[in-house]
């Protein structure tokens, strides 16, 4: 039980027109929690942090914020602050007028404002940069600037629309530990809008897959990767080869499936869908790239797989093996470079090595698109 | 060869477009230091600045100017307000009704000032009778009338110039400042007003010249207050005096004046925008380093050349006394008629001769003829002043009369002989 | 529709939302529509004094429209020649105007949305400045300029080029030429906003091609450029077809223009429904004609008032 303020979903629904943009959203979010929603573009994430913010009202079901129902309550009566995703700085007034806008609203005089400016340009790391215009900052610093605009007002909940997603790939890398370290130090509940798996997992202490406006499952970062509920969940978040094929028999938690190319092979059936596959069912099976090894050749067994390769490229971390999959689609095996030799393949046939924690047995559904 | 010439011809078009265009403007404007009565610009008699003078004596123009101002005004106000809130409802109005509202809005550029004066008029003329008002009322009031007549249509222009703004703008912005707790009228006065201020002060530059200038809507609307406009179109309607130009030259150097500082400050703000971003933190804080006023700026130049000019020119309406100049004029046209008076003498004087001359020699072959040439009236030729047509029409008239006075008297009138029976 | 409305209170709130709403139902509904029903609706009536208006005698009748076309009841002749020679000579001057304007400013439009560098603000500022002078003394003006003893007849004369000064104002050269003085702006600025944006290379590459600068522009330029034209073509005749205040300065005394019927109608004769009635024809021919335009040269009305 963390001090910050919760905010639960209840029953969430929001209709534009016959356009479902949120399906049945239940979600709580404990206080001071970094919580994520993750989805590729119009899976209804921020149609899900504008309800929150206030901007939207639910076609059906509650926001709660601390337990409080906050249906008829204006975006600028709610304990939130939103970090836009375009930061929406206001580019006619200077950054310490753009930090302490809430508090010239609650009538603040200029010498307390200037003060708390002070203060929170030290805390972002930019000090004496106050008397600039927003358009003389760089990137990263008007989003540091975002920040403190934001937790100026004094929010319960601090909500962040993909505010890294206009930076370039190192700024963003930097900008995650700060964001996380900015949200530890000030202990509220962070709730997260991104597309970007790799920011949700490195930042996030829950996260929500999201997918055309349902919620596909709520977990830690560790969970989701290596325990998907849904085909969907499997393949959005991370790289990793699908196998498609049916169940064709049931050992407690684990089963055989006898995939379309492959042959017979043995999955792990996920967590969330124990108990609820039966043999004869469609179903998919995901390995990641990093979890296979080359075996010896000619063996052979339910937990070996078997393809000519197509092409390979040297990484550096890693070595990266193409080979034939299901469907058109390629199997993809990475394999950590620790100084060992890599054999060229190239137009030979491999056998490849799994262990069976490793393959995770979901329902067929809907893939992430590429 | 061929492209050369081209450009030869693109500059001699210009030149001759931008002839047509201010041409006439300075033509007009140099009629009024002119001292004919009559603005032109040729023959030049006497450089005066007697037609300001007059100018500002005339009463009617003085208070059509005063109307101008409040009408300009309210209509400033209302079209601005109006053409603000149809630019924020067609930013965010249902799809469905956007191309019909869209029409509705910009339909009052497209109709004829005319129609658009007739329909205020006839409109709250009724809603006067139906309220029972009396003619004195409110709603028949001039500068009411004018206002809203006006505002119908500038109303679109001000929508046009500040939608185009509004377009740029981030929603998210206002969105902002309600998340951090400001009211829908603090977002709106806080961050979109200042937002629009270029387009707003644009729009109502803009309303204000419209509604100044305006004559088609203003002329049916006006009622008891004449605008500038109204009392200028009646004083051209009626016949020109160079007080007239007086007026025009002082708008037009007014015109030229405020578009030289408008571009001068525009000009200036790029260069600080420019000197800005390369600024460094230090000097952002402190003090930067502005580039001068005139620097690589053309039109604030051109502003200083002109407030030279304007100095000069005042400086010399106030010593200069056109007095003598006018009076040599007056001396010289008196001189100029009084020698084409003896010209024409000189030229009856010969026909006469020619005349006589003639006369003598055809003898009294000629002398049956009743044309009284010869007759006492004759004398009145040498009368100065007096025309040949004069002569001729007084010996038509002696002509005609014995025609009616014949011994018969009124024996052949058929009235006449009608009453005997 | 309560659905419409009920997001546009929550985005702008309900103080902000009421002021929008109402300023907008004010001027679109109490300034645009109802003033054009009204007119309409009186246009249909006799001309009565007002004690009578309402009375019995107040009922729709079709004589107001009538007497544009046969002239007065009871009239020697069986049409109102004269009214409806001022008609039609105002719709055809005004398209003369148009063709005049268009013809005259598409150079220039395509000079300036072509070139670039600093003399083209001061150009933009010489196209504004008469823009900003008033109607009234721009006619004045060219009356100046036209008249008997004006500039040009000075100079022509003067030159021997003609002996007697010739009448600009009785044969209306005066007033073709104030009216196309007075809408240039408008034909300029929607034509040269449009052909701003026209990438130079396509004129070049059509260059390359080897064709002919008149080939370039009827096949390049003009069709890229037919919004702006149309925008421009509509404001300019509209405008001409409604111009009053040229007309009576500049027009001779035997030339009337069909607003100067209305005017008189309003002013001199008092009869308010004939003057509506004759403003109704002005503006629903006006209309149909500007309709019917579009439609052969198949524009948009969305690309009007750009």
């Amino acid at each position: 039980m963390s001090a910050g303020v919760g905010v639960d979903l209840e029953n969430l629904w929001i209709r534009f027109g016959d356009f479902v943009a949120v399906r049945d959203a239940n979600v709580n979010i404990n206080g001071g929690d970094f919580f994520s929603f993750l989805g590729p573009s119009g899976c209804g994430k921020t149609t899900i942090l504008r309800a929150v913010s206030g901007f939207l009202e639910p076609s059906e079901g509650k926001v709660l914020i601390g337990g409080k129902d906050m249906r008829g309550i204006g975006p600028n009566k709610r304990p939130t602050a939103l970090i836009f995703q375009n930061l929406a700085l206001f580019p006619l007034m200077k950054v310490w007028e753009n930090i302490t806008f809430s508090l010239e609203i609650s009538g603040a005089s200029a010498k307390e404002r200037r003060k708390r400016a002070d203060e929170l340009l030290d805390m972002i790391a930019l000090p004496d940069q106050g008397d600039k215009l927003p358009s003389e900052l760089s990137g990263g610093q008007r989003q540091r600037v975002a920040i403190a605009r934001a937790l100026c007002a004094e929010p319960d909940v601090l909500l962040l629309d993909e505010p890294l997603s206009a930076l370039d790939l190192k700024l963003r890398q930097h900008m995650r530990t700060e964001l996380r370290e900015i949200q530890k130090r000030v202990g509220i509940t962070f709730i997260y809008i991104t597309h970007d798996q790799g920011e949700a997992l490195t930042m996030s202490d829950n996260i929500a897959v999201m997918r055309a406006g349902v919620i596909d499952q709520i977990a830690d970062g560790k969970t989701i990767y290596n325990d998907p509920n849904t085909a969907f969940a499997a393949s959005f978040v991370g790289e990793n080869n699908v196998f498609r094929g049916k169940i064709k028999q049931i050992m407690g938690n684990e089963a055989l499936i006898s995939t379309n190319r492959s042959g017979e092979l043995v999955a792990r059936i996920s967590t969330a869908n124990q108990g609820k596959l039966a043999v004869g069912d469609d179903a998919m099976m995901f390995i990641r790239p990093e979890a296979f090894a080359i075996a010896a050749d000619g063996v052979s067994g339910d937990h070996f797989v078997t393809a000519r390769v197509n092409h390979e490229e040297f990484e550096g971390n890693v070595f990266n093996i193409f080979t034939e999959g299901d469907g058109g689609k390629e199997i993809k095996v990475s394999l950590p470079n620790l100084g060992q030799s890599f054999d060229d393949h190239t137009g030979q046939n491999i056998t490849l090595e799994y262990e069976t924690r490793n393959a995770v047995l979901v329902p067929a559904g809907e893939l992430a698109a590429e | 060869m061929n492209n050369s010439f081209l450009r030869v011809s693109i500059w001699v078009y210009l030149v001759i477009f931008f002839l047509y265009l201010l041409g006439p403007l300075v033509i007009m404007s140099v009629t009024a230091f002119n001292s004919s009565a009559f603005p032109r610009m040729t023959p030049w008699e006497c450089l005066t600045f007697q037609w300001f003078g007059e100018l500002f004596q005339d009463q009617r123009i003085l208070n059509g100017i005063k109307n101008s101002l409040i009408i300009g005004a309210g209509t400033v106000i209302l079209s601005v307000a109006m053409g603000l809130a149809g630019a924020l409802m067609l930013t965010q109005i249902w799809p469905k009704l956007r191309a019909t509202y869209y029409t509705i809005i910009i339909a009052p550029i497209l109709i004829p000032g005319v129609v658009l004066g007739i329909s205020t008029l006839v409109f709250w003329d009724r809603i006067n009778r139906m309220l029972g008002l009396g003619a004195d009322s409110f709603l028949s009031n001039g500068i009411f009338l004018t206002v809203i007549g006006q505002s119908t249509f500038i109303a679109s222009y001000c929508m046009l110039v500040l939608v185009a703004r509004l377009q740029r703008y981030d929603v998210a912005l206002t969105e902002a400042a309600l998340d951090l707790g400001a009211t829908h009228a603090q977002a709106f006065r806080k961050i979109l007003l200042p937002f629009m201020r270029p387009a707003i002060a644009s729009a109502a530059v803009l309303a204000f010249l419209a509604s100044f200038e305006n004559y088609n809507t203003t002329t049916f609307t006006f009622g008891e207050y004449p605008t500038l406009t109204i009392e200028l179109a009646q004083k051209v309607r009626y016949g020109i005096t160079p007080a007239i130009s007086a007026l025009a030259f002082i708008i037009v150097a007014l015109t030229v004046f405020f578009a030289l500082l408008n571009e001068a400050k525009l000009k200036r703000q790029e260069l600080v925008a420019a000197a800005r971003k390369s600024a460094t933190v230090e000097e952002l804080a402190g003090k930067i380093k502005l580039p001068s006023f005139f620097a690589g700026n053309m039109a604030a130049v051109l502003l200083v050349v002109f407030a030279v000019a304007t100095i000069t020119v005042v400086g010399t309406a106030t010593a200069y006394n056109p007095g003598q100049c006018i009076a040599n004029v007056k001396e010289q046209k008196r001189v100029e008629a009084e020698q084409r008076i003896q010209e024409l003498r000189k030229q009856r004087e010969e026909q006469r001769k020619k005349r006589e001359a003639e006369e003598v020699e055809q003898g009294g072959a000629q002398q049956s003829t009743p044309k009284p040439s010869n007759n006492s009236g004759f004398g009145n030729v040498f009368a100065p002043n007096t025309l040949g047509g004069d002569a001729e029409e007084e010996s038509s008239d002696t002509e005609t009369p014995p025609s009616n006075n014949g011994g018969f008297g009124g024996v052949f009138d058929p009235n006449s002989l009608q009453t005997d029976q | 529709m309560p659905g419409f409305l009920k997001e546009f209170f929550s985005r702008n709130g309900i103080g902000m939302g009421a002021a929008i709403l109402g300023l907008v139902l004010f001027w679109t509904i109490g300034l645009i529509i109802l003033p054009q029903l009204s007119m309409l609706d009186f246009s249909f009536r006799p001309n009565l004094p007002p004690p009578e208006i309402g009375g019995p005698k107040d009922v729709y009748t079709l004589e107001n429209y009538k007497y544009l076309i046969y002239g007065p009841e009871g009239g020697s002749q069986s049409y109102n020649a004269v009214d409806l020679r001022v008609f039609f000579r105002t719709l055809l001057a005004a398209v003369c105007v148009t063709i005049f304007n268009l013809i005259l400013c598409y150079p220039i439009a395509y000079y300036l949305g072509q070139s670039k560098g600093n003399h083209i603000r001061i150009f933009a500022i010489m196209l504004i400045i008469p823009y900003w002078i008033n109607e009234i003394l721009r006619a004045f003006a060219l009356r100046i300029i036209f008249g008997e003893t004006g500039v040009l007849n000075t100079l022509f004369v003067g030159l021997g080029i003609w002996d007697t000064p010739f009448d600009f104002i009785r044969n209306d050269i005066a007033l073709y030429a104030g009216l196309g003085y007075a809408y240039i702006l408008l034909m300029i600025f929607p034509m040269y906003n449009v052909i701003e944006s026209l990438d130079k290379n396509q004129i070049e590459a059509a260059r390359d091609l080897g064709a002919p600068w008149w080939r370039i522009h009827w096949r390049v330029v003009i069709p890229y450029a037919k919004p702006g034209i149309s925008s421009g073509c509509t404001m300019v005749f509209m405008l001409s077809a409604g111009a009053l205040a040229a007309p009576q300065i500049l027009g001779g005394p035997s030339s009337l223009w069909f607003t100067q019927l209305i005017y008189q109608q309003f002013n001199d004769n008092n009869d308010w429904p004939q003057g509506a009635a004759y403003a109704i024809v002005l503006l629903v021919t006006c209309i149909l004609f500007v309709l019917a335009m579009m439609r052969l040269f198949k524009v948009n009305m969305g690309d009007i008032g750009k």
